[in-house]
């Protein structure tokens, strides 16, 4: 009786343990990470926040866009840098509108303030919620602003992790736009 | 002076209607600071500095000022930032687990220890004593045993 009560016990703490390796296994494969240039983007749909064209569904996916090169730039109202960004973002979209979608993608915000800092720039185009975050994890993203550019075909040719006015990352992204347009 | 007098009444009505106008307790910012995440740091509320937290307050602050109980405030951050929003899981599907898993770990810990101190406690009393136990040896006992039969 002994032994058997051992033996329960000795099964019933391993499995406690494959357990909590199982769920750290999980865990881990489960981290999202910033999509490889050259992979397609990770499919979503987002409410629209703002558009410069009526939206029928009040929703977009990325799967009905596909066909146009799309700038997707990933901002907040409370982001700091995302103010410096949005005048130049908003004067790539003028000048390519007719050739490139740009979307943005407002994370983690009220949409009360993001209203308020739409205006406060002067943003034109498309703009969508991704209030809980879901999306902009699929991106890896944890730190705004940051922008992918994707092809006709939906593949990733570029990934700016910063606002793209950064002396880093700004004569790429020009460069960038040209190519896609 | 009684012009001035008007003035002033007039003025605490008008700033003490909203706050009269509530038909229940105001809810209080630092209660749902706790209830409530920030987002980008993953921290509740009062434990933060980031700005998506800073913003959630404000929020929090103009709908306690309109009234709004406080489980109206988090359904509406609810439905901007989803579930995670809440610093308590649900009380229904997957997060179940997460309030009843500590519950099952306590209880299963203490039948644990329980029946340890049942099998501890048998086990000594079960035991016969042995030399070992008076920390004397064979020898020694023997010899104790036999000026004990001789007092007698």
């Amino acid at each position: 009786m002994t032994g058997r009560l051992r033996l329960v016990a000795q099964v019933a703490a391993l499995a406690c343990v494959a357990g909590l390796l199982a769920l750290l296994v999980w865990k881990l494969a489960h981290q999202q990470h910033a999509p490889p240039v050259g992979s397609p983007a990770p499919t979503f749909t987002l409410p629209v926040l703002e558009s410069p064209s009526p939206v029928a569904a009040g929703s977009v996916s990325l799967s009905a866009l596909r066909g146009h090169p799309l700038v997707l730039n990933f901002w907040a109202s409370w982001c700091v840098p995302c103010k410096s960004e949005a005048p130049a973002l908003e004067k790539d979209y003028v000048r390519y509108r007719d050739r490139v979608g740009f979307i943005g993608i407002d994370y983690h915000d009220l949409p009360s303030d993001a209203h308020t800092f739409i205006d406060a720039h002067g943003l034109t185009f498309l703009m969508l919620a991704d209030g809980s975050g879901d999306v902009t994890g699929s991106y890896g993203i944890s730190q705004v602003p940051e922008t992918y550019v994707l092809n006709r075909e939906g593949k990733i040719v570029a990934h700016f992790a910063g606002p793209v006015t950064d002396p880093a990352f700004a004569a790429k992204f020009a460069a960038v736009l040209r190519r896609v347009a | 002076m009684i012009a001035r007098l008007l003035v002033v009444v007039l003025a605490a009505l008008v700033l003490a209607g909203p706050a009269a106008a509530c038909a229940h307790p105001r809810t209080a910012l630092s209660f749902l600071e706790g209830q409530v995440m920030c987002p980008t740091c993953h921290t509740t509320l009062d434990m933060s500095e980031a700005p998506a937290a800073r913003r959630i307050e404000a929020y929090i602050s103009r709908k306690i000022a309109a009234c709004w109980t406080a489980p109206r405030i988090e359904a509406a951050l609810v439905g901007i930032y989803g579930q995670a929003i809440l610093a308590e899981p649900s009380h229904s599907g997957f997060d179940l687990l997460a309030w009843w898993l500590p519950i099952a770990g306590v209880l299963g810990g203490g039948l644990v220890l329980a029946f340890g101190v049942w099998r501890w406690s048998r086990g000594r009393d079960d035991e016969p004593p042995s030399a070992a136990a008076s920390g004397l040896d064979d020898e020694t006992e023997r010899k104790i045993d036999e000026l004990l039969a001789q007092m007698d």
